[in-house]
């Protein structure tokens, strides 16, 4: 919105100018007032309890064991440690589901394109029943009912799992597989939405260029329908950054169900909660980041 | 003209929210009073324990922790019945009581010294109700007899309690590997430990036997006799309430103190008067805990007869152990170190004087 | 291309569509034959699974705990005369526009604002009814209410951040921004556990808010930041030209913002509002994790019931019956709003 004076005389520059800088000293003032009553009721509530904030306990260590993940960690470890564990095992989920989601909704986008009736409709009944479920739903029946409920499915977890040397547990499995397919779901529309911005004419192009429906695809739209996927693509991302917390739901010890046992064992709920909120903008940020150098990339040679 | 837009847009909601934190706390008064005036007792319980709290077909709460509840509102109100149940995760249940959101704790909750010290959760604990231990539950039909039969494999725990730690103190000790999967909430680990994703669950000896009294086949699975720790489950207050605290310090001793006596729920009025004009009229220790003589009820700001309410509503304590653990329950658990110590057990209230 | 007299031209372009859509390739035909298998064999199972195995009491007996959770058996008339209510307002709003007389029309926005209030009316308190507490609110019934109750909050909220984060104040610019960004970055559950477990240290001593109420706010301070770009993505939309025009008319900012900026902005983030209507209905079955018993949470109390053993695959599969038709539910609404508004907007 723009403030020029809009109807003239009635109030000159310069008082106006006053009165806005007058205006935003009031909000901060209001804002600034609001925080601090929070934090004195924060600080009567605490001082009731006996404690003060403080982060000195992040050294000390943290006593409970954890399941085996990328990084070593021992119960001597200090709290400080085991976050950095937890933050390591939700980067690998979401890390890894990224590529997987990302896999999944480019073949379901594309498969709305496909001139195979049959692959267009499964498409879509993907998208219809996986979006609508929530993320939650998805887990526990891939966790409870799939991995739990069938050894055959456990088992080969196992086996993969020892082939590969890597500590993959059947919990990371089946996380993994619940976000993908939920975020699958999302990112195939924005595929579709890209692939929809491209103009009709250049399908037709290529097939008169005798390109094939496969050919035409990877080549000729894709390419193109990249400018307008990225954008999408990079909230989805988050989005499956952020729903790896419903880990707790299946026994993963992502960051946030260490925060979570954290806040039991010290009490400190407002710092454990204050270092999560933290380095889940800094996640936030990277993604958005690594994404705006890929769109930047895309645009300069696109 | 913009500024005042922004005024009815952003500093209307502002203004209220100021002026709803403004208000200066008022004078500490003891949440004893607050009950009182309230005519309502705002309980933190599991609600998914057999035999401690759970629900009932008709949707009413359950339990041994259910009844010291209805035993501290039946001494306070007067009424059993007033009380608001707020079923709690193990997170959620200290937070429940700092914030007011609850005035007691009776939730299967061990008392241990960081949870007791300012410095750790702050509480006041009341005398144990329930002494329990953690324990090991494993399938009958794996072989499994001791803990060292279980090297290297899965133990499926709850998460934010003290039996993950404890289960690491033990084996580390012992110098047993063992891999860990942590739960937020029992229903999860249960079912876990029940579809074979882990060999063995641990928790309170208590939990263990409720949980497997739902399984489908309870009997396919036993309760290692290891012992891996000293739970003594008690109810909770907020630090910094010593009025409150007392009051239901002392409802849980009346409890004991009755058992020891003989007075139960069905005898209780034959004994208030038998002790008021009748054979018992010259026993002072017994007219003194019944209230008949003396002011140790006003001393705690309870009625005199507070004992009498309590067990006139939900029995002494050894009638509520064995309606919610007794023989005759599907949740039964041998009374062991939880009979009166008459008995041999631990359960011991000082002198009502 | 000729046709042949005696199978009808319906008939033979059938046969052609069939076979450019399935088998156009030699590929295609794989693909088409694989799928098919597939699907088949899927769907067979399935449907040999839903009749022939599954045992469906689980469903069956508990659907009063589903749909309305532990109220009490006599109050449950209550539960239902609201879901009704709610209902019938669905069926309204679906109905054609041509059907409905004019007031009505124009009394459905009204009716959907006042369908919470209704509600709480009808279960918590009032009308000489005995109040129910809400720790007795539960299934299906509690997971509309905090849906409806984050909608209603979420939505003045966002555009009250919009219109902030694009006003000419820096500060109210940067706290704004600041607020939206910050609580765009957040997980959920962390949002909801703040919710649960610690707006009670930041009020001042001897202050409680109930479990439900302290949902609905976490829950809607965090889709309002998800709502308010939504907004502002359609403010950004609007020509430049419609401003200087409404600043001709001699209309004040407020007027503006009120009568032009906002009516085109919200149709445009029509779709997208709508889109964060159904995850904020998606959000509540985290509640579930922090002791609410509204959908998701009464089933999991059922699945623990031991006459219910080992019974997930036929709870989770009802429950997602349940969600998805509620979320198709609102999107067609959507839907019906977003028709409605752009014939009105051809006027």
């Amino acid at each position: 919105m723009s403030l020029e004076p809009l109807a003239p005389g009635r109030l000159s520059g310069r008082r106006k100018r006053l009165l806005l800088i007058l205006l935003q000293v009031a909000i901060g003032l209001l804002v600034l007032g609001v925080i601090a009553l929070l934090l004195t009721n924060l600080q009567v509530n605490l001082l009731r309890r006996g404690l003060g904030l403080s982060f000195d306990w992040l050294g000390e260590p943290a006593r409970f064991p954890l399941s085996r993940g990328l990084l070593p960690y021992r119960t001597e470890d200090s709290y400080a440690w085991a976050f950095v564990v937890g933050l390591v095992n939700s980067l690998q989920v979401v890390v890894v589901g990224l590529v997987l989601a990302t896999i999944l909704g480019v073949v379901g986008g594309a498969a709305n394109f496909s001139s195979n009736w049959l692959l267009r409709q499964l498409a879509s009944l993907y998208v219809a029943v996986a979006r609508n479920v929530p993320p939650l739903l998805h887990l526990l029946f891939w966790y409870f009912v799939v991995f739990l409920g069938l050894p055959a499915a456990r088992s080969g977890v196992g086996a993969v799992a020892g082939l590969l040397r890597l500590p993959v547990s059947v919990e990371f499995v089946a996380l993994l597989i619940g976000l993908t397919v939920y975020t699958g779901a999302y990112i195939s529309e924005v595929v579709r939405g890209g692939i929809n911005s491209v103009p009709r004419g250049q399908w037709e192009a290529a097939r008169s260029l005798g390109f094939g429906e496969g050919r035409t695809l990877r080549l000729i739209i894709l390419p193109q329908a990249l400018r307008a996927i990225l954008p999408g693509l990079n909230s989805q991302y988050i989005n499956l950054a952020k729903n790896s917390t419903l880990a707790i739901a299946v026994g993963y010890s992502d960051l946030f169900s260490i925060v979570n046992t954290t806040f039991n064992q010290t009490g400190r709920s407002i710092e454990a909660f204050a270092l999560l909120v933290l380095v889940f903008v800094a996640v936030d940020l990277l993604i958005s980041g690594v994404m705006n150098i890929l769109n930047r990339l895309v645009l300069r040679h696109g | 003209m913009l500024a005042k837009s922004f005024k009815r847009f952003a500093i209307a909601p502002l203004l209220v929210a100021l002026a709803s934190c403004a208000t200066a706390p008022e004078e500490k008064v003891s949440l004893l009073e607050q009950v009182k005036s309230r005519g309502e007792l705002k309980c933190g319980i599991s609600g998914g324990l057999p035999g401690f709290s759970s629900l009932t077909p008709q949707g009413a709460y359950t339990g041994l922790d259910v009844d010291i509840c209805r035993a501290v509102a039946a001494a306070a109100l007067g009424d059993a019945d007033n009380v608001a149940y707020t079923p709690l995760t193990a997170a959620q249940r200290f937070t429940a009581l700092s914030s007011g959101e609850i005035d007691l704790l009776s939730r299967n909750t061990t008392q241990t010294l960081s949870r007791d010290a300012g410095g750790g959760n702050g509480l006041t604990f009341a005398p144990v109700v329930f002494y329990d231990g953690q324990g090991v539950l494993v399938r009958r039909d794996s072989g499994v007899t001791t803990l060292e039969d279980l090297a290297g494999e899965t133990f499926c725990s709850k998460a934010g309690t003290t039996t993950e730690r404890n289960l690491n103190d033990v084996m580390q000790a012992r110098g047993i590997p063992f891999e860990p999967l942590n739960f937020d909430q029992d229903q999860d680990r249960n079912q876990a430990y029940t579809e074979g994703r882990c060999a063995a669950m641990t928790a309170d000896r208590s939990s263990l036997n409720s949980a497997r009294s739902g399984f489908a086949a309870p009997d396919d699975h036993m309760i290692l006799d290891e012992v891996l720790s000293k739970e003594p489950l008690a109810p909770a207050t907020a630090d910094g309430d010593a009025r409150w605290g007392d009051a239901v310090r002392w409802v849980v001793y009346g409890l004991m103190a009755a058992e020891e006596l003989g007075i139960t729920q069905s005898n209780i009025d034959a004994r208030v008067a038998a002790a008021t004009d009748g054979e018992e009229q010259e026993n002072a220790a017994l007219r003194r805990f019944l209230g008949i003589e003396g002011d140790l009820g006003s001393k705690l700001g309870l009625p005199n007869d507070f004992v009498v309410q309590a067990v006139g509503a939900v029995g002494n304590y050894g009638e509520i152990y064995d309606r919610h653990l007794g023989p005759d329950t599907p949740t039964f658990i041998p009374r062991g170190l939880n009979a009166s110590f008459t008995e041999g057990g631990l359960h011991y209230a000082p002198p009502f004087n | 291309m000729a046709e042949s007299p005696r199978s009808g031209p319906r008939s033979r372009q059938l046969l052609l569509r069939i076979r450019r859509g399935l088998f156009a390739s030699p590929l295609d035909t794989v693909i088409t034959v694989v799928l098919a298998v597939l699907c088949g064999g899927g769907l067979w199972s399935f449907l040999h699974w839903v009749f022939l195995q599954a045992d469906w009491a689980v469903v069956v007996e508990n659907i009063r705990l589903y749909i309305h959770g532990r109220l009490p058996v006599d109050q449950v008339w209550r539960s239902w005369s609201w879901l009704g209510l709610l209902g019938t307002l669905c069926l309204v709003t679906l109905m054609p526009a041509g059907m409905l007389p004019r007031p009505v029309l124009r009394l459905l926005p009204l009716l959907w604002i006042l369908i919470l209030p209704i509600g709480l009316l009808l279960l918590a308190s009032g009308l000489g009814l005995e109040p129910v507490k809400s720790r007795f609110w539960g299934g299906l019934q509690l997971s509309l209410l905090l849906t409806l109750g984050t909608i209603l909050m979420a939505l003045p909220l966002g555009i009250l951040l919009a219109l902030a984060r694009r006003s000419s104040l820096p500060l109210l610019r940067w706290l704004t921004t600041g607020y939206i960004e910050i609580t765009r970055g957040m997980p959920l559950i962390a949002v909801l556990f703040f919710g649960q477990l610690m707006i009670p240290l930041f009020l001042p001593e001897g202050w409680t808010l109930n479990r439900v109420l302290r949902a609905v706010l976490s829950l809607g301070f965090f889709v309002a930041a998800y709502m308010a770009e939504d907004v502002r993505g359609g403010l950004q939309a609007i020509p430049r030209t419609q401003l200087e025009a409404a600043r001709s008319l001699g209309l004040s900012p407020l007027q503006t913002i009120i009568l032009v900026e906002l009516p085109q902005a919200l149709r445009t983030a029509l779709p997208s509002l709508a889109n964060q209507c159904v995850a904020s209905l998606q959000s509540t079955s985290l509640l579930a994790y922090l002791g609410l018993i509204e959908l998701l949470g009464i089933s999991r109390s059922i699945l623990g019931n031991p006459d219910y053993l080992g019974r997930h695959l036929e709870v989770y599969i009802w429950l997602a019956l349940l969600y998805w038709l509620v979320c198709i539910l609102m999107t067609s609404l959507a839907r019906r709003v977003e028709r409605s508004l752009n014939v009105t907007g051809h006027h």
